[in-house]
C-alpha cells in the first residue's frame, strides 16, 4: 500500500531524512519510532505531497506522491499533534468546509458525521465554536476531519502530543479501530508504549536513517534486547558508535 | 483551476473573519462613519467655534485711548471688541490677561488733523487663533474708519473716492460643477478610499495566511484535494470582498455625507459658515456615472491591495510578524495621497496612471472632480488590473514553495 525507497531530503544543507526505505502493507499499522528531529515528520509530509523528496521516491497505492499528488491527497488522511481548526467556525462547519474540499455532497457529510459522532463522541463540538474546545474535544474534530472521506491510508504524526489520559486513549483505540476496518496506518510517535500497543512492525528512525524495521518480537530477537526502550537505545548507541568510528 | 473549489475557500475564509466583531467595526462602521464625521463634524465645530467668537465681547487692552478719534472707538466696539485703557498693552498680553492690544500714540488726532500719517500698533501672538482671529475684527474696524477719513480727505479736496479706484476686478469661478462642488479636500475622499480597501483587507488577509500557519490549520487545508492556486486565488478574493466593502462603505458615507452637508451648514451655520464648509466641500455631489466610475476604481484598488496583502503575509509565521510586514503599506499610501494635493502643479501625463496605487488615486481624484479622461481611465485600469495578476501568480508560486509553507 505504501512504498518509500531510498528517500533523501535536505533542508538547507541539513539531512533531514537519508535514503530510507520501508513498505506499509495494506490493513497494517505500522509505527514508526524515533526521538525529536529523527525525520518522521518530514518522511509523513513526503507521503502527504506537502513535501518534494530531493531523491527517491513514494508512492501511496501505487500513485507516486510527486507525480501523482492530488490523487494520493485524496487517499489519505493526517492528524498530527500540532494540527489546530479553525477558532470562529463550529464542528460541524469545519467538517462542512473539509468534505466540500473532498468533493463530498452536504447530504453525505452529514451522514458521516452522525457516524463519526457515534465513534468519537463528538457532541458539543459539533456546535460550538472550536476557540471553546477542550484538547480532547479539539484532536477528536482533528481525528474527524482526517478521515471524513473514509481514507485507506492514515498518517498519525505525534497525535496524542499534550492530550491527558483520556483523550489519549481515545486516540489510540480510534486507530485500533480504524485499521481493523481494513485501512493502513502509519503511526508516528516517540512514545515507546504506544507502538508496543497498536503496531504489527516498526520502524526505527533517528538522525535521518531507518536503523532497524520488522515486528517488535523480531526487534527484540536482533537486537538481544528485552522491551522496545531497550532495543531502541542500543541501536542508538551502535548507530553512533559507527559514525564515531568513521 | 476549479471555481468551485475557489468558491469553498473564500466562503469559509469570509465567514471566519466575518464572526471576528473587530472586522465589522473596522471594515463596516468606521468607513461609514469617518467620512460624514470629517465633512459635517468639522464644519460645524470649527464654523460654530468661530461664530462664538465673532459673537463674544473681548476685551482689547488700549494704551492711548484719549487719543483715539471717537469714530475709529465706535468701528472697534461694532466689531465686539470692547476698548480697555491699560499702561502698558505688551506686558498685559505677554501677561495672558489679554489676546490683543492697541498702542496709540499721543499725536495720532492732531496728526490725523495735519494729513500726517501717524502710526498704530497693533499686538497679537500669531500663534493664537483666538488672538489671530480678534486681530482681523479690530483690522475691519481700522479699515471702516481709513475709509471713511479717506474719503472726507477726498470730498475735502473735491474729488471723487473713484479717484483711487480706477477699475476693479471681479474674479469668476471657471471650474467645472464638479470642480467647484467638490472643493479643497477632495483628495480626502480617494485617499480614504484607498486607506479603507488596505486596512478592511488586511485582517482577512493576515488571518488566511499567516494566522493558518500559526493555527497549525494550513497543512491540514494542503492535504486536501485542493490546489495551491484554487487556496490563493479563494483567499484572495476574501480579501478583496472585505477590502471593497470597507471602501463601499467608505462612499456611501461619502454620498451621505456630501447629500446632507449643505442642508446641515445652512441649518446651523448660517452665511458665516459658508467660506469653511465651501473649504471642505460644502456641495459635494456626484453622478450616479461617477459612483460606479469610483466602485469600480475602488474594486481594482481593493484587488491590488488583496493581491498586495495576500503575496506579503503568506511570508510572516505568525498575526504578529504579518501585522509588522503590512504596516508599511499605510505609509506607502499616504506618501502619494500627500502628493495628491499638489497633484495641480505638476502636468500629468498618462504615465502618472500606470504608477499603482498613485495611479487609482489620481483617476479618483479625477471622478470626484469631474475632470477624468477615458484614456487616463483606461491606462490606470489596464496597468491595475496588470499588477494584480502579476501578484497573483507571484502569491502562486510563493504558496507552492516550502520554505514558504514550513517557515520556521
Amino acid at each position: 500500500m505504501i512504498e518509500v525507497t531510498n528517500l533523501t531530503k535536505h533542508f538547507s544543507g541539513f539531512t533531514a531524512v537519508n535514503a530510507l526505505s520501508f513498505q506499509v502493507h495494506t490493513g497494517e499499522v505500522f509505527g514508526l519510532l524515533g526521538p525529536n528531529g529523527a525525520g518522521k515528520t518530514t518522511t509523513l509530509r513526503v507521503l502527504a505531497t506537502l513535501l518534494k523528496p530531493d531523491s527517491g521516491t513514494a508512492s501511496v497505492a501505487g500513485h507516486d506522491v510527486t507525480k501523482h499528488p492530488e490523487t494520493v491527497r485524496n487517499l489519505i488522511g493526517v492528524v498530527n499533534g500540532g494540527m489546530g481548526l479553525y477558532e470562529r467556525l463550529t464542528g460541524t462547519e469545519i467538517l462542512e468546509y473539509f468534505g466540500s474540499l473532498y468533493g463530498m455532497r452536504k447530504q453525505a457529510v452529514r451522514t458521516r458525521v452522525k457516524a463519526l459522532d457515534a465513534l468519537l463522541g463528538l457532541g458539543d463540538a459539533l456546535t460550538k465554536p472550536a476557540g471553546s474546545f477542550s484538547t480532547g474535544m479539539r484532536q477528536k474534530i482533528t481525528i474527524a476531519r482526517a478521515v471524513l472521506h473514509e481514507p485507506p491510508v492514515l498518517f498519525f504524526d505525534e497525535a496524542t502530543n499534550g492530550l491527558d489520559i483520556i483523550a489519549r486513549r481515545a486516540v489510540l483505540e480510534f486507530v485500533k479501530h480504524y485499521a481493523a476496518a481494513g485501512n493502513t496506518i502509519i503511526y508516528s510517535t516517540h512514545v515507546l508504549s504506544e507502538i508496543t500497543q497498536l503496531s504489527e512492525r516498526v520502524g526505527i528512525l533517528y538522525r535521518g536513517e531507518l536503523l532497524t524495521q520488522g515486528h517488535p518480537q523480531d526487534v527484540l530477537l536482533q537486537t538481544g534486547t528485552r522491551t522496545l526502550d531497550d532495543a531502541f537505545f542500543t541501536l542508538v548507541s551502535q548507530h553512533d558508535k559507527r559514525h564515531i568510528t568513521s | 483551476m476549479r471555481l468551485n473549489y475557489v468558491t469553498r475557500v473564500a466562503q469559509k475564509e469570509i465567514l471566519s473573519t466575518w464572526r471576528d466583531r473587530r472586522a465589522i467595526i473596522s471594515n463596516l462602521l468606521i468607513p461609514l462613519l469617518i467620512l460624514p464625521l470629517v465633512m459635517l463634524g468639522l464644519p460645524l465645530i470649527i464654523g460654530g467655534l468661530f461664530q462664538r467668537e465673532q459673537s463674544t465681547i473681548t476685551e482689547l487692552a488700549v494704551s492711548g485711548l484719549e487719543f483715539m478719534p471717537e469714530a475709529l472707538q465706535e468701528a472697534i466696539e461694532k466689531e465686539n471688541l470692547q476698548l480697555v485703557s491699560v499702561a502698558d498693552p505688551l506686558s498685559a498680553l505677554q501677561a495672558g490677561a489679554f489676546d490683543l492690544g492697541l498702542i496709540v500714540p499721543a499725536e495720532f488726532k492732531d496728526a490725523l488733523a495735519n494729513n500726517d500719517t501717524p502710526e498704530l500698533e497693533l499686538l497679537l501672538k500669531p500663534g493664537s487663533l483666538k488672538s489671530s482671529f480678534n486681530a482681523s475684527k479690530l483690522e475691519r474696524a481700522v479699515a471702516v474708519f481709513k475709509d471713511a477719513l479717506i474719503a472726507e480727505r477726498l470730498q475735502g479736496l473735491g474729488l471723487s473716492t473713484g479717484l483711487l479706484s480706477p477699475f476693479e476686478v471681479t474674479q469668476v469661478n471657471a471650474s467645472s460643477p464638479a470642480e467647484r462642488s467638490s472643493g479643497q479636500l477632495s483628495w480626502l475622499i480617494p485617499f480614504l478610499i484607498a486607506i479603507w480597501t488596505l486596512s478592511g483587507g488586511q485582517m482577512a488577509a493576515i488571518d488566511a495566511t499567516a494566522g493558518e500557519k500559526e493555527r497549525g490549520t494550513l497543512e491540514a487545508l494542503l492535504v486536501s484535494p485542493v490546489r495551491r492556486s484554487e487556496v490563493v486565488l479563494g483567499k484572495f478574493l476574501a480579501t478583496l470582498l472585505f477590502g471593497l466593502s470597507a471602501a463601499i462603505m467608505a462612499i456611501i458615507g461619502y454620498v451621505l455625507a456630501s447629500s446632507s452637508v449643505r442642508y446641515v451648514a445652512n441649518t446651523n451655520l448660517g452665511a458665516d459658515a459658508a467660506v469653511i464648509t465651501e473649504l471642505l466641500g460644502n456641495a459635494m455631489s456626484v453622478g450616479a456615472g461617477a459612483i460606479v466610475l469610483l466602485v469600480m476604481s475602488a474594486l481594482l484598488l481593493a484587488g491590488l491591495m488583496a493581491a498586495l496583502l495576500i503575496s506579503i503575509t503568506m511570508f510572516a509565521r505568525s498575526f504578529k510578524e504579518a501585522q509588522s510586514y503590512v504596516a508599511p503599506l499605510s505609509m506607502i499610501m499616504i506618501l502619494p495621497a500627500v502628493g495628491l494635493q499638489f497633484a495641480d502643479l505638476l502636468s500629468l501625463g498618462w504615465l502618472f496612471y500606470t504608477v499603482p496605487i498613485l495611479n487609482a488615486l489620481l483617476i479618483m481624484d479625477d471622478i470626484v472632480k469631474g475632470s477624468m479622461t477615458l484614456t487616463n481611465l483606461l491606462v490606470c485600469w489596464g496597468c491595475l488590473l496588470g499588477w494584480i495578476i502579476v501578484l497573483l501568480v507571484f502569491a502562486q508560486r510563493s504558496f507552492s514553495r516550502e520554505d514558504v509553507i514550513f517557515r520556521s
